[in-house]
């Protein structure tokens, strides 16, 4: 395609070259461990899909206790593609959030955390926690048996948190209880207070990326550099793989649709068997480990406790690893990425398998 | 460009006239019977049509991404023997045709 | 004929190729959103059934409302007995139209508009005279139709 008068238009406005020239400056090293910078840019494009999809979604879905379960089965079985698309989101989501902790425990075991890139970091660890808001907020959204049971347990577990527990327990809930006050403050949740926050904080994480440049492996800091452009050459490839990644997520979603469980009823025991999504496996796990008191206290709150420092020195270990900001090696931290994603991997599958 | 005459041999072959009626007969054949569990919603469309429609669509587009990716990587190696040659950075005093 | 130098190169060839099968992708894929974006129910029917007997004993000069798909159908006896069944939708911006018993006209609030005994357009800004239907009664049953529409009751 080549329109001579629309790019003089646009010459004369922008300084169309000067993009142009930027972007192929831009340089992308490429190394043995460069299949990691793809896990990044999957990520984005899973969000850029839910996005789309949730947005249509939104067209059918009714955010009402009484409605709510009955709209999605309307959506799923009376809609043009409805069932397709109620399935692709729910994959979505999953391969989402597990591209994002694949992403995490590559930066990890990589350090591509270290100095300058602390805030970087940051920013992904807090997209972590956003999204892994999102998948709970969207599975009470179906509001099925499964979805009450699940998000009572979560909200109760946040509960637990001494001192400001009570607090969160009554900001998440809206009510004494999972009710369709919940509902209601879930939807604003997913639909719009989320949205907005990933937006502005994968904003955040492309400009600090793009200011930053692409970390290089400490290992491999010292040889000699190949790089490529990233326009064309790295965008290319990453088209490729984002449509492997479409494919892929279009067969999950035909192959398996989920199910829609029964209508939720708060006064009802929760059906046998019920598990949360996957991503909490691992959370659920730590937590069966303690016992009910410890010393007089409650082991639920202990066990909240010890989670959350682990997860809070897990989020400033850009900050406590001086050596790899000086640029030495660092494999106490290694083990220490190593153990976390050990531990992360067996606790799923034990919760899986349980 | 031989490959098309090789596709080209094979419609003449009169099986492949049939190949689309009899993919469509064997997925009606493998879906399985509706489940008699009436409580449980249909996620995913009843008659053995649609299904077939269904399958057949993935199949076209997971095609499309094969050719996609096809094509992109001789691009990328067009792109790539070019930047070899050095000629990607255009000629600043290049004169123009005009 | 066979040419000895290609007046396509290889990139133009490879870049016509790229751009096209990504626009019949992007294509493929938007029409798929768009199908699930416009929606499948609320399309104007074609005919309605109601009940007979909702409206035997209706006054002369006045209407009774039914519900034509998503928006409003009037039936309307007229001073003199006869009947008629319009679509109580103005054909200038479709607000719906009431019926003025004393003036024996319809009504369009938002601009105005004035439709007569027939549904006629009369004067302000309607454009077009309201829809009318025809009536068929079957049994317990009347049966309201687009004009020139074939009726097929569902059987059960």
């Amino acid at each position: 395609m080549n329109c001579p008068k629309l790019k003089n238009w646009l010459e004369e406005r922008y300084d169309w070259e000067g993009m142009k020239r930027f972007a192929k400056r831009k340089l992308v090293p490429e190394h043995r461990y460069d299949l990691w910078y793809y896990t990044g840019g999957i990520t984005l494009f899973l969000f850029i899909l839910q996005f789309l999809t949730g947005m249509l979604l939104a067209f059918y879905y009714v955010p009402h206790i009484d409605f709510a379960h009955k709209s999605i089965i309307e959506i799923v079985t009376k809609q043009n593609l409805g069932w397709f698309f109620r399935s692709f989101h729910h994959w979505g989501s999953e391969l989402c959030i597990a591209f994002l902790f694949i992403h995490l425990f590559g930066t990890l075991l990589l350090k591509s955390y270290r100095k300058p890139r602390e805030f970087l970091w940051a920013t992904g660890f807090i997209l972590l926690g956003v999204s892994i808001f999102f998948g709970l907020s969207g599975y009470l959204l179906l509001w099925d048996e499964r979805a009450l049971a699940a998000v009572r347990v979560a909200t109760g577990g946040a509960g637990n948190f001494p001192f400001i527990g009570g607090f969160i327990k009554a900001f998440l809930r809206g009510s004494i209880d999972v009710t369709g006050d919940t509902l209601t403050r879930f939807y604003a949740f997913h639909v719009a207070i989320l949205p907005i926050i990933t937006l502005l904080l994968v904003g955040l994480h492309l400009l600090l990326m793009q200011y930053h440049g692409m970390s290089v492996p400490l290992s491999l800091e010292k040889e000699k550099r190949r790089e490529i452009p990233f326009f064309p050459n790295f965008f290319y490839k990453d088209l490729m793989v984002w449509l492997v990644v479409l494919g892929v997520l279009t067969t999950l979603a035909v192959l398996l649709p989920p199910e829609i469980g029964a209508k939720a009823d708060p006064l009802a025991p929760p059906p046998e068997n019920v598990k949360p999504e996957w991503y909490f496996l691992f959370l659920l796990e730590t937590l069966k480990l303690f016992p009910g008191a410890i010393l007089g206290l409650n082991g639920e709150t202990i066990a909240i406790l010890m989670v959350s420092c682990a997860i809070l020195f897990f989020f400033l270990i850009p900050f406590f690893d001086q050596r790899s900001a000086r640029g030495e090696k660092s494999p106490l931290f290694t083990w220490i990425g190593v153990i976390y994603l050990l531990y992360f991997l067996t606790m799923t599958v034990v919760g899986y398998l349980s | 460009m031989r490959r098309i005459g090789v596709v080209k041999g094979l419609k003449r072959f009169s099986l492949f006239r049939f190949a689309q009626p009899m993919v469509m007969a064997l997925f009606v054949m493998i879906q399985p019977a509706p489940s008699p569990a009436a409580d449980r919603i249909a996620v995913f469309p009843t008659t053995p049509f649609d299904a077939y429609i269904i399958y057949e669509s993935l199949a076209v587009l997971w095609l499309a991404i094969i050719g996609l990716i096809v094509i992109i990587r001789m691009k990328l190696r067009e792109i790539e023997r070019i930047q070899e040659m050095g000629i990607d950075k255009e000629d600043k005093d290049a004169p123009l045709l005009q | 004929m066979k040419l000895k130098y290609s007046l396509i190169t290889r990139r133009t060839f490879l870049n016509t190729l790229f751009g096209g099968w990504l626009f019949a992708f992007f294509a493929g894929t938007f029409s798929a959103l768009m199908k699930f974006a416009f929606p499948t129910l609320g399309k104007e029917p074609d005919f309605v059934v109601l009940n007979r007997k909702d409206f035997t004993d209706l006054a002369n000069n006045s209407v009774k409302r039914f519900p034509w798909g998503g928006v409003v159908g009037l039936y309307f006896k007229k001073a003199d007995g006869s009947v008629l069944a319009l679509k109580g939708v103005c054909t200038h911006m479709e607000c719906n139209v009431a019926y003025k018993p004393e003036e024996r006209r319809f009504y369009c609030a938002c601009h105005n508009g004035w439709y007569d005994e027939n549904g006629k357009n009369i004067s302000g800004p309607p454009p077009k005279p309201l829809e009318v239907f025809t009536i068929m009664e079957e049994g317990e049953k009347l049966i309201i139709a687009k004009k020139g529409v074939k009726v097929e009751l569902p059987k059960a």
